[in-house]
């Protein structure tokens, strides 16, 4: 560490990059250890470095001012990289003029991937009402403010076409906007408070897609409804699976062997409903789950409840077209810590109302260390597709008249754990808190216990 | 970091919310007054991650409260602020914008004197020509689509005489050079390095906050600007928030370790937090024994003690309480 005291200049050496390899070890549970800028490159080459180390307390009597000089060459170095400006190529900007009075941005010129994922056509009759409705991109306002602030886009404030006629304003399509102003006039229109901005900004920063749950307009594209996972069987297979189930339970009358765990035997046509969960099924007198109503009842004049989900998001790799999206990822609220208590049992009824059934955790298979390895060489050697075994007809036959042989060749589906799918729940909803420029997120979900019972 | 920096900052005030984008200011509020906020807004040459983050700095109510009662900030209305530019305005901005890019051409024009130009055959840059034709008229077409400006008013704008240009309004021209960035629209069709300002007050002319600044609660409260604290609770967080801050320490939102603040010793780039505080609103406030348990075994487990910090509305006066886990057997 004492080498600081010779080098006492904020600019990223060469010999950093061991420093930070070391502290890779280092790396400490704090969350509120915050990042480390002197070890931010000011660069071209993006690179992001680790948490660094803190001292506990400085010293009272001054010390031997080691930690002042530590203490400045850590703030110089977060004010450099804080002062870099936004510099872009002018072959790789695109330019937008933000019109206040509908608060949208119209995108002159598109550039660069981020269009793929932002950004939607509208049908607008400019001027004269007369000309015809043309489309044009348009950004909303957190679309917009996002690739501002990125540097990806220069946007102008609309200012009347006879105004930017005067000689000397080519080039121009309206007055320039900064950053700041961007933020000071955009943020607080349609629904964007500076919370909800904050959110969609942390979200596409890691890459996510964000779009808007409840579309501003007709004309923004809303995403495809959540598919029911009820999986309807076709004829075929319906048949099949009933003249299975005949086979099985007939075969199992003769070779059922007595099991410990279960010692009630379970036979349909003499005692109905003899099984555990049946019988207890029937000593149930009250209702469980959550497909029985709430016994609170809404009161018709409260206020809106703020527990409303706004931001539909797609994971980097979900396949995402703009101008049909498809079923979100996740569905998230975004409330504001200082003005929003805990949602209500009956807020989160209602959120969960409209969300999806999600499937199962898969369970993992667990790997004996050797086993992994082998797994890992052989998908990398030939990854495309393993040739399923085929069975040959005899074994076919077989499988088809005992169906219990049939199930020891492939390996039969795992039961799921049922603490994890307890933990994972039914329905999931993603809460973004923020306080003052910090966010969070939790996600709340739907128990399912009434599936599981213990006993 | 020096001290002659000390001037009074303007906080600029949008949707109740108070931003720094000087990064001036925010040195001066961090160093010469202990006043930290938190960074929200994207760097730009690492724009993909959210450890390092850039201006805006957005600051804690209670910070806000705290700067304005010390009358080392004032509050601005920055909507309003954004004036809507004259003519003249925007004309010199413009021109400010094609020196710059011209200086820029002319810096990398000197760097490599026509390596480029000898390269090129002549067919390359025939084609180039067209290219870059087919792509003008497309452009033309798109703004003429756009329906804001008129064929012969485009015209203009396009080919406005520069102070350089021989001023001929040429059509799309068989045999303009194409070395000569003489005129605007060449220049802007060139390829130059641009950048999105940041900051309104350091890039537009236009931006001024006479008449609109605020240097007490009050007349920001008339104003509508600013409503912070309004009730007990949000009284009590900027009594708290101040009295810590006198006696020296540094505070952070705490949030994320279930409290209201992180209680730092120094400056929270160096050093770690010593205590999560939660504010109590009044002495008479009912305080259950599982918050105790939780808060002090929330403390324990991220290395700081809970710091209770009551206060009397009344006597304007904050009494502290820290839990730690007692560790016996």
């Amino acid at each position: 560490m004492d080498d600081y005291l010779e080098l006492p200049s904020a600019n990223a050496e060469p010999s950093k990059l061991d420093e930070i390899r070391e502290d890779e070890d280092l790396s400490s549970e704090d969350e509120d250890e915050g990042p480390d800028w002197t070890k931010l490159p000011i660069s071209v080459r993006p690179v992001i470095p680790k948490r660094g180390e803190k001292d506990f307390e400085p010293i009272v009597q001054g010390g031997s001012g080691y930690q002042q000089h530590v203490l400045n060459r850590a703030r110089t170095a977060m004010l450099d990289a804080l002062r870099m400006p936004r510099t872009i190529s002018s072959k790789g900007i695109s330019y937008g003029i933000w019109h206040p009075e509908i608060a949208r941005v119209h995108v002159t010129t598109a550039r660069g991937t981020h269009f793929t994922s932002m950004g939607h056509s509208v049908a607008r009759a400019e001027g004269n009402s007369t000309q015809r409705a043309l489309k044009r991109l348009e950004l909303l306002p957190e679309e917009a403010l996002y690739l501002v602030e990125r540097g990806s886009l220069f946007c102008w404030k609309y200012v009347e076409s006879s105004l930017l006629n005067a000689p000397g304003l080519d080039g121009m399509e309206g007055s320039p906007m900064t950053v700041q102003q961007t933020f000071a006039e955009m943020i607080g229109r349609e629904d964007l408070t500076p919370e909800k901005y904050q959110v969609y900004a942390y979200l596409r920063r890691l890459g996510y897609v964000v779009t808007r749950t409840k579309p501003p307009t007709s004309a923004y594209p809303q995403a495809a409804p959540f598919k029911t996972r009820i999986h309807r069987l076709s004829l075929l297979e319906r048949m099949y699976s009933s003249i299975r189930s005949l086979i099985t339970s007939f075969v199992g009358l003769f070779s059922r062997s007595l099991n410990g765990w279960r010692p009630i035997r379970h036979i349909p046509w003499l005692h109905h409903n003899m099984d555990y969960p049946s019988i207890f099924k029937n000593l149930r007198f009250l209702h469980s789950g959550h497909s029985v109503p709430l016994h609170e009842k809404k009161k018709s004049d409260q206020p809106p409840s703020p527990y409303e989900i706004f931001f539909n998001v797609y994971k980097p790799a979900t396949p995402f077209k703009k101008t049909t999206p498809p079923a979100p990822d996740f569905s998230m609220v975004v409330v504001n810590a200082r003005t929003t208590p805990m949602p209500t049992l009956s807020e989160l009824t209602d959120l969960f109302e409209i969300l999806p059934e999600l499937p199962p955790p898969v369970p993992r298979r667990r790997l004996a260390f050797v086993e992994q390895k082998e797994q890992r060489s052989t998908t990398a050697a030939n990854s495309p597709s393993q040739p399923i075994p085929q069975l040959s007809f005899l074994g076919r036959l077989i499988t088809w008249i005992y169906p219990r042989a049939a199930s020891q060749i492939p390996e039969p589906p795992r039961k799921p754990n049922p603490f994890a799918v307890l933990k994972a729940g039914k329905k999931l909803v993603i809460v973004a808190v923020v306080d003052a420029g910090t966010t969070s997120f939790f996600g709340f979900r739907q128990g399912m216990f009434e599936e599981f019972p213990m006993a | 970091m020096a001290t002659s920096l000390t001037r009074v900052v303007e906080l600029r005030v949008s949707n109740h919310k108070a931003y720094v984008w000087d990064v001036d200011d925010i040195a001066i509020l961090r160093a010469e007054h202990h006043i930290c906020g938190v960074l929200t807004g994207t760097l730009p040459h690492v724009s993909q991650q959210n450890v390092f983050l850039g201006p805006p700095l957005i600051l804690l109510p209670e910070e806000v409260v705290l700067l304005v009662q010390k009358e080392f900030a004032v509050l601005v209305d920055d909507p309003i602020a954004h004036h809507t530019p004259s003519t003249s305005k925007l004309r010199r901005w413009n021109s400010d914008r094609l020196v710059s890019i011209r200086a820029q051409m002319g810096a990398v024009e000197s760097k490599e004197p026509n390596k480029k130009a000898e390269s090129l055959s002549e067919e390359a840059l025939r084609k180039r020509r067209e290219r870059e034709e087919t792509k003008a008229a497309a452009a033309r077409a798109k703004a003429l689509a756009e329906g804001n400006t008129e064929e012969s008013t485009l015209q203009d704008n396009l080919f406005s005489p520069s102070p350089s240009s021989s001023a001929t309004p040429v059509p799309p021209a068989v045999d303009e050079r194409p070395a000569t960035p003489a005129t605007s629209a060449n220049l802007l069709g060139s390829l130059y390095t641009v950048t999105i300002p940041a900051s309104s007050p350091a890039s537009l002319p236009w931006y001024s906050s006479d008449g609109l600044t605020y240097s007490t609660l009050e007349s920001a409260k008339e104003a509508g600007i600013w409503t912070y604290p309004s009730d007990l609770h949000e009284r009590a967080k900027c009594g708290v928030f101040r009295d810590l801050w006198e006696n020296g320490f540094y505070m952070g939102g705490g949030i994320r370790f279930g409290g209201d603040f992180l209680i730092y010793p120094g400056d929270p780039l160096r050093y770690h937090s010593h205590f999560v505080g939660t504010v109590i609103d009044s002495p008479t406030a009912a305080l259950m024994p599982m918050e105790i348990v939780a808060h002090g075994r929330l403390g324990t487990a991220t290395k700081k003690a809970h710091l209770l910090c009551g206060w009397d509305d009344e006597k304007q006066e904050v009494s502290y309480y820290s839990i730690e886990w007692a560790g016996f057997g």
